[in-house]
């Protein structure tokens, strides 16, 4: 087995990793602070990767500044978004909220493909793109490298955010319980929108970085949310703080046999899935 | 004691004579698709040709959504029914391509494949509940997908698919009929094996809401500890609801593998069936046999409206329609005429209002 081979999977692996925990600590605070199982969230993803894109290809925006646009724009949609739909069926069946989300999904991914057509979409001539480092044979790439260390800095402001701020506290409360939190005088309602609109943007800041790192065509979004929740799922359903530890374990796993095995790279999809699907069955038939 | 539930419940507001509502249905779904191909014909003309391709696509989906439905019933929400689609669609292109055996042999034996991934899987997710049990089954499922794509490409062809015959080759003899008429003849012939298909899987749906396994299902949805308690087996009915649910799924992967003419992985095992199964019953009314048939058909409908209406991005307006039939109709079509009979009805004092719909998940 070649040892460099083996090293440059397991570091691709852990840059991936940082992405995929920042798009799926939204989806994480969407479940576990409102209850609401999105199946939208991918779709803030890809609307944030086009918004970049379109920045760039008009103003000539860099996707660095774009960050700075794409967040605010995502918190407001994630705001409209809750404000016009997710608020109303904050108690109905949970199978009705996820189609309702997925609704939403539909209408979105649609749009962007009404707008940008079904081709992937390239951020062409940025000067850093190209830029790696090579390291005992191993290559890093500027890109991915940053894109890590800028989400691995989100997800622990958010951690952060969660366990020492009064909005953190709000949110910890109203998850735990929605009356005692109206009781003790919080706003549950404000505290819902504040949660959704953050998980949107926290997806969009992934999408933006996403449109640097590949070519993402509007389908982008739900193979995102399935990632998504593969993650949210593996570390439990509305453990936030697991999610790093989670997106670590998918993402490396998956990097190691997209280049170990044999024309491993088309099954990517299926380490991912069987993963979740034995860990799942293995923590169903545990304990006895 | 179901059938006179159901009685009170249909017939809650004319008289309470027993009328066999289901069977009554039944009937006239067995005339309404006996007749619709001649129906169609006699008024379109050449048009019946595109139309009757459209019915057909109406009934594939209501055979989709009301076996999804079954399996929801005991709380199960499946996002494995693209896997028993593909199963059957596999099943009968790998029996054409490596077995000489009739080409109609393929549909029953696309119905066994099928049952036997979900005994497989419903064996292993008896445990998981909610949304663990649905992603847990679309991992099922996106893992054959996967295996199905990666078989050796001489047995299942890999990226590129097989091939798969057509079951119905009209000939087209000159002078005695036009062109379209072949067309024709071949789109009905198909339209009947959907037909037949769907009352299966009716008959099977009535069945299972007429006799006790309603209840069990119904007691499982509720809570599963309690129904155990109370003397019902949860991993035989579940298990029960997986068969019947991945069986006609299975017939039907199988049968529209033939009407294709191909089965490839990406769209045989695609995420859009298993979308399509759970959508379609939770616009129409879930568990009754009623509502994913009236689901399956008002989206059809609207769906081709759209689409002939707005070329480009009519999936949007069916976005729409879903994000608003879920704020303003959580119930359904058939929970939504049902609030209303009953608001018209206003029941006397003592009247059941409790029928059963209203323990959702």
């Amino acid at each position: 087995m070649d040892t460099t081979l083996l090293v440059q999977a397991l570091v691709s692996g852990v840059l991936a990793a940082g992405l995929y925990a920042l798009v799926s600590v939204g989806l994480a605070l969407a479940i576990g602070v409102i209850g609401i199982v999105n199946f939208a969230h991918g779709e803030f993803f890809m609307v944030g990767a086009f918004l970049a894109y379109q920045l760039f290809v008009t103003f000539g925006i860099d996707p660095v500044w774009s960050l700075f646009i794409v967040a605010p724009a995502l918190f407001a949609l994630g705001g409209v978004i809750y404000t016009s739909t997710i608020r109303f069926v904050l108690k109905a069946p949970e199978l009705n909220q996820m189609l309702l989300t997925f609704g939403i999904g539909i209408i979105l991914q649609n749009l962007a493909l009404l707008i940008w057509g079904g081709d992937p979409r390239t951020i062409a001539g940025i000067s850093y793109r190209g830029i790696g480092y090579q390291i005992g044979g191993v290559s890093i790439g500027l890109v991915p490298l940053a894109s890590f260390v800028i989400s691995l800095v989100l997800v622990l402001g958010l951690y952060w955010m969660l366990s020492s701020t009064p909005l953190g506290r709000a949110m910890r409360a109203v998850a735990q319980n929605r009356t005692g939190a109206a009781l003790v005088g919080l706003e549950v309602n404000r505290v819902y929108l504040v949660a959704f609109a953050l998980s949107a943007l926290l997806a969009g800041i992934g999408g933006v970085m996403i449109a640097v790192i590949q070519s993402p065509t509007p389908v982008v979004g739900f193979a995102f949310t399935l990632k998504a929740f593969a993650i949210v799922v593996v570390a439990g359903l509305g453990n936030v703080r697991g999610i790093l530890f989670a997106a670590l374990f998918v993402a490396v796993a998956e990097s190691l046999v997209a280049t170990m095995v044999p024309n491993g790279d088309t099954l990517r999809n299926a380490v991912f899935f069987a993963i979740i699907f034995a860990v799942l069955i293995r923590r169903s038939w545990r304990t006895v | 004691m179901s059938a006179d539930a159901r009685v009170r419940r249909v017939a809650g507001t004319a008289a309470a004579t027993r009328v066999p509502w289901d069977l009554v249905g039944l009937v006239v779904l067995a005339i309404a698709v006996a007749f619709m191909p001649d129906l169609l014909k006699a008024f379109f003309g050449r048009a019946s040709v595109s139309y009757l391709s459209i019915a057909t696509n109406a009934l594939s989906l209501s055979i989709l959504a009301l076996s999804w439905d079954i399996l929801a019933r005991t709380g199960q929400l499946s996002l494995a029914h693209a896997a028993f689609y593909g199963a059957g669609a596999y099943t009968t292109a790998l029996l054409v391509k490596h077995a000489s055996l009739p080409l109609w042999v393929g549909i029953p034996l696309g119905g066994v494949a099928a049952v036997i991934f979900a005994l497989l899987l419903g064996a292993v997710t008896l445990r998981l509940r909610g949304i663990y049990f649905a992603i847990a089954t679309l991992s099922a499922a996106e893992v054959l997908k996967a295996v199905v794509h990666h078989l050796p490409t001489p047995i299942a062809g890999g990226n590129a698919g097989l091939n798969v015959p057509a079951l119905f080759r009209p000939e087209f003899i000159a002078g005695q009929m036009e062109r379209w008429e072949v067309a024709f003849l071949r789109n009905e012939a198909y339209f009947y094996v959907y037909g037949v298909v769907l009352l299966a899987t009716v008959l099977a749906s009535i069945l299972v809401q007429r006799s006790r396994f309603k209840h069990a299902f119904t007691a499982i949805r509720t809570n599963e500890e309690v129904a155990g308690v109370m003397g019902i087996r949860p991993a035989r009915a579940k298990l029960l609801a997986f068969v019947l649910s991945a069986v006609f799924v299975g017939m039907l992967g199988a049968v529209e593998a033939h009407r294709v003419g191909s089965v490839l992985p990406e769209q045989s095992f695609s995420v859009a069936t298993t979308v399509l199964a759970l959508v379609t019953p939770i616009f129409g009314g879930l568990y009754t046999t009623l509502g994913p048939i009236v689901g399956a058909l008002g989206l059809s409908s609207v769906q081709e409206t759209l689409r002939r209406t707005f070329s480009d991005g009519y999936l949007i307006g069916y976005g729409v329609v879903l994000v608003l039939s879920i704020l303003f109709m959580p119930r359904g079509v058939v929970g939504l005429m049902n609030g209303l009979m009953r608001r018209r009805a206003k029941p006397a004092a003592g009247a059941p209002e409790r029928t059963g719909e209203e323990d959702r998940p």
